[in-house]
């Protein structure tokens, strides 16, 4: 991954970016409210509900604003992963170093496929978000519509574990289909997605195992960070400063996990299909698709 | 061989016949069991005085009851009309008083078609029998008809009547014009059937869900006689309640294998045969009598200082029993130093059951019911938080029995002040009600946050229907006077304000005070007149709200011109609201000479932004650390302070040490000359890395949706 560490610095400054879209108009309002009062200074320890209190009451607008940037921003920000994504893939197909044309060149051509493919793909994350579902039909099979309190918490646990598998694996099915359309330079996405679906589901332990892996090594990473920031509390510009670089080279981590992933489906992909999803001849099932040499 | 061997037959057959009569003797019915005398003085007038026999019929959910009760004339006015209250009747439909009122579902719940709910009243009889005072106390309503007599058959002469809005279709208030007056001191009994349909699911505070009742209000209960007048107020969706003390004897029966919980001590219990049990139940000094049953309760006992504790818990509660019953405790002690002696010997907490929670957090006479969920973590205190509420209710609205209508705030508020001094105290000075995942909140940050929705929208003191709005009525009933009590708590010191609560409850225990009344006790026990407080805090919807506007700090530069020095001394401060000061004087554009001590100019304003006027402390920190204190009275729009000093000033803060949380703002009490960010930047970049954080990976949404659920 290192050897492509300017796709992982695209990503990270993407992320950066974005992240401080959303951040700097809330900076500006609590500059403005607090930034002249002790408390500008009182924050850099403990957090003041107060405070939190006085400044809802005092700035309004900036809810509506957050309330806005909240739908906005992060749709932005998956579109242009979704972008990015394009340029990744096709490097990590190629398996040639990281040219920077190359890569924005490849982000260009595959953005409006995996566009279409995303919305051809939001039924298929309909179908599986039904998935928790399942437990609520045991429950009420085992339980009848009013049981124990200790019942419907568990289950929501069980649900909640539903709703994460559900993701994981509309995820996987969105990445495979990717995958696919990069190295067979499909342009009908129906057939990608369809072959995202199938590859994802006919080697679900390799799959999903691999994105389980790389998911709980980043909240592993979160569960060590946590108390790290917590006890970067002392009110001090280096402090905070630490504190920062700490966010970041978090964040800068988990950009390379994420490209780790894109790169691991991919090699995944090929072994699985052991590159032969590229010729017609190879292909019994698909109609009328023109392929690509693997 | 023994003797009865030896025993000619005939002598056995007539020892067994005797053995069989004295049997039989001793297994005859016991005499009805008499209750104990639990006050041997009675603590209360004992106005109205209620003996009641009530089945429940658990598959209709209703209730038939016979109720006896005794009403004495304590006033010095001829009654000539009884005036009951019919609370049950709220539910009846969507005209009532009550139902218009809502508009929203209330406490979470919508009533279906079999959740209405209503008393009705089958008869109605009064009596003026010569020998009242005479009748025994447990005297039930089965044998009461006989010695009632002479008595008049009223039912035909019921009316319901609408004082507050005319609402001709709200049925909560039945008057009975009575056939002969009353006279101040005489007593009169009335017997009522009656039959109560409990709403299912359960709907504000009351009702049934499958097997488990929470029965409250269930009774024809009589107004209160007051001032000349009857104080009878129609059942609003904002309003609580208002009676008279007396004694209660009643006997629910229930399922056999239910538990009971109530008002007062079990006297006894007995099997019916029929697969029902009649539980007995005494209650004397008390103004309401409230019940619940389940036969799938479990019992949890414990005990502070004299008081006996009894929780039913509900089955998928029972990971919660050791913080529930460590929180009543807690409070029963913590009351009974700081604020007097709780004089009943027990105290029932009901835990309410899944799907009705309406019925959680709610009290009545020597019991209260609680609200807690499977899982919720310790660090959120929120039974605690009720069970130190509902326990103070037995104060403040209980023994010091206010008008619930018409000032809400002196139960619930009062209350709300307790809470804020208790929980503290129990569970920490800062993270007392919420602890958890780093969140730190207290009860008075709490009081505030709800205060601060809706500040300025009506006084406090109102009637509770006659409120802007539920959230109005709310925080003017709850978190403001809360704040209001606490800042003249701070105002006065706590032991002063101690004081003035014990004497309070001393003096207005089993009374209806009111608001003057506390007043009274206020003024007496500070020993100064605090009106002009009361006058802006109860009666209008002013906002405390003071500020350091602004605040400066430059040097003093070489006078120019003739005859002008400077001094460093105190006495060049100066405090004026006059715009001609010595500040012009001293500001000049000189440069001070080489080798001459640096000095100054220093100032800060101060404003009062809203219509509440307090008497605040000023404090301004110098860059060598000196701290300077200045008092204002607060009275007029703004003040100035003015310094000369060889150091700058660094920063001034109103109300340092955080007396008046009533302030609607607290972070504009405070200004420094130099900006201060790097807190505000720690905030920025916390928040800035959750939001790269979340952008990444989105599914951490669905963590917070089911940590919102648990905290829900």
């Amino acid at each position: 991954m290192w050897t492509n560490k300017r796709m992982v610095f695209i990503f990270f400054a993407t992320n950066f970016m974005f992240g401080l879209l959303l951040m700097l108009p809330g900076r500006a309002a609590l500059s403005g409210f607090a930034s002249q009062t002790l408390m500008g200074q009182k924050l850099a320890g403990r957090f003041s509900f107060d405070f939190l209190f006085d400044f809802i009451r005092e700035n309004g607008t900036i809810i509506d604003v957050y309330a806005v940037l909240f739908m906005i921003v992060p749709a932005v920000y998956w579109l242009f992963g979704l972008f990015l994504s394009g340029g990744a893939f096709a490097m990590f197909n190629s398996g040639e170093k990281f040219s920077a044309g190359d890569f924005w060149w490849n982000c260009g051509k595959y953005f409006g496929r995996f566009a279409r493919l995303l919305l051809l793909s939001l039924p298929v994350f309909g179908v599986l978000l039904l998935l928790q579902f399942v437990w609520v039909g045991l429950e009420r099979l085992f339980w009848g519509s009013d049981p124990y309190q200790y019942i419907t918490y568990w289950g929501a646990w069980v649900k909640f574990g539903l709703r994460t598998i559900s993701i994981l694996l509309f995820g996987l099915v969105l990445d495979y289909s990717r995958i696919y359309t990069v190295i067979a330079d499909e342009k009908r996405m129906r057939i990608s997605l369809w072959r995202g679906i199938r590859c994802a589901f006919t080697n679900l332990g390799q799959t999903f195992g691999l994105a389980l892996t790389l998911f709980l090594a980043g909240v592993v990473v979160l569960a060590f960070y946590n108390p790290i920031a917590d006890s970067l509390s002392a009110p001090n510009g280096f402090v905070i400063f630490t504190l920062f670089l700490a966010q970041q080279l978090y964040m800068f981590w988990r950009m390379m996990l994420r490209l780790t992933l894109y790169s691991s489906q991919m090699h995944l992909y090929q072994r699985i299909t052991d590159g032969v999803t590229l010729s017609t001849a190879a292909r019994s099932d698909d109609v009328g698709l023109e392929g690509t040499p693997a | 061989m023994n003797c009865l061997e030896r025993m000619p037959l005939q002598q056995k057959r007539l020892l067994a016949a005797i053995t069989l009569l004295i049997s039989s003797l001793l297994v005859l019915p016991a005499k009805a069991q008499e209750p104990p005398t639990l006050f041997e003085e009675p603590l209360s007038p004992r106005i109205a005085n209620y003996n009641i026999d009530v089945q429940l019929n658990t598959d209709t959910k209703v209730l038939t009851a016979q109720e006896l009760l005794v009403w004495h004339n304590q006033t010095q006015s001829v009654v000539y009309e009884l005036q009951f209250h019919l609370y049950m009747n709220g539910f009846r439909n969507t005209e009532s008083t009550f139902m218009q009122g809502t508009g929203n579902p209330r406490r979470s719940q919508r009533i279906k078609d079999k959740g209405w709910g209503f008393i009705e009243i089958d008869r109605l009889v009064v009596g003026y029998p010569s020998d009242i005072q005479n009748l025994p106390q447990t005297l039930f309503p089965d044998s009461a008809l006989n010695a009632m007599q002479p008595a008049a058959d009223l039912t035909a002469g019921m009316t319901f009547i609408q004082p507050d809005d005319g609402n001709k279709e709200d049925k909560s208030i039945l008057r009975v014009p009575l056939p002969k007056p009353l006279r101040p001191g005489e007593k009169v009994m009335v017997y009522l059937d009656f039959r109560t349909k409990l709403p299912e699911p359960s709907f504000m505070r009351t009702g049934a869900k499958k097997e488990y009742f929470m029965v409250a209000q269930w009774f024809p209960k009589m107004g209160v006689h007051i001032n000349g007048e009857w104080n009878t107020h129609q059942f609003h969706s904002r309003t609580n309640f208002f009676s008279d003390f007396g004694v209660y004897n009643v006997r629910m029966t229930v399922p056999e294998e239910n538990l009971v919980g109530a008002t007062g001590l079990q006297v006894s219990v007995s099997k019916n045969g029929d697969g029902t049990a009649t539980h007995f139940y005494h209650a004397e000094d008390v103004l309401d009598f409230a019940w619940t049953t389940s036969p799938d309760f479990v019992e949890v006992t414990g005990k502070s200082q004299d008081v006996d504790i009894r929780m039913l818990m509900q089955p998928d509660h029972l990971d919660s029993q050791d913080r529930m019953l460590e929180s009543t405790k807690l409070a029963v002690q913590y009351f009974q130093d700081w604020y007097g002696d709780y004089p009943y010997p027990n105290v029932t907490v009901v835990d309410q059951r899944r799907g009705a929670e309406s019925t959680g957090g709610m009290e009545y006479p020597t019991l209260f019911t609680t609200s807690t969920s499977y899982g919720l973590p310790k660090g959120v205190r929120i039974p605690e938080m009720i069970n130190t509420h509902e326990f103070g209710h037995s104060y403040w609205y209980h023994m010091l029995a206010s008008n619930e209508f018409e000032e809400a705030w002196l139960d619930e508020g009062i209350n709300t002040y307790t809470d804020m001094q208790i929980m503290p105290a129990a569970y920490g000075k800062e993270a007392n009600t919420i602890d958890v995942a780093g969140i730190k909140i207290g009860q008075t940050t709490m009081a505030r946050a709800q205060y601060l929705s809706l500040p300025d929208a009506d006084p406090l003191i109102k009637s509770s229907w006659k409120f802007y709005s539920g959230r109005s009525y709310g925080i003017n009933s709850y978190a403001r006077p809360g704040l209001v009590l606490t800042t003249l708590q701070n105002y006065l010191g706590w032991d002063t304000m101690l004081k003035v609560i014990r004497t309070y409850v001393e003096r207005w225990r089993f009374k209806h005070p009111r608001s003057r009344d506390f007043f009274d006790i206020i003024n007496e026990v500070a020993g100064q007149n605090l009106d002009w407080f009361f006058e802006q805090a109860f009666y209008t919807n002013a906002i405390l709200d003071y500020t350091v506007s602004d605040i400066f700090s430059r040097p003093v530069k070489k006078p120019k011109g003739y005859d002008y020095t400077l001094s460093t001394t105190q006495e060049d401060s100066v405090v004026t609201n006059d715009e001609n000061t010595v500040e012009e004087a001293a500001d000049t554009d000189t440069p001070s000479a080489e080798g001459e001590e640096k000095l100054y100019f220093s100032g800060v304003n101060i404003r009062r932004l809203g219509e509440f006027e307090f008497p605040v402390e000023v404090e301004l920190i110098f860059d060598d650390g000196e701290i300077v204190r200045e008092n204002w009275d607060g009275q007029a729009l703004w003040t100035k302070f003015r310094y000369t000093k060889p150091v700058r000033l660094v920063s001034a803060t109103v109300d340092p040490d955080y007396k008046i949380p009533l302030d609607a703002n607290l972070t504009n009490n405070s200004r420094v000359v130099k900006k201060q960010t790097l807190g505000i930047n720690k905030l920025a970049v916390r928040w800035m890395f959750w939001q790269q954080f979340v952008l990444d990976q989105p599914d951490f949404a669905n963590l917070l949706f089911r940590i919102g659920e648990v905290l829900n």
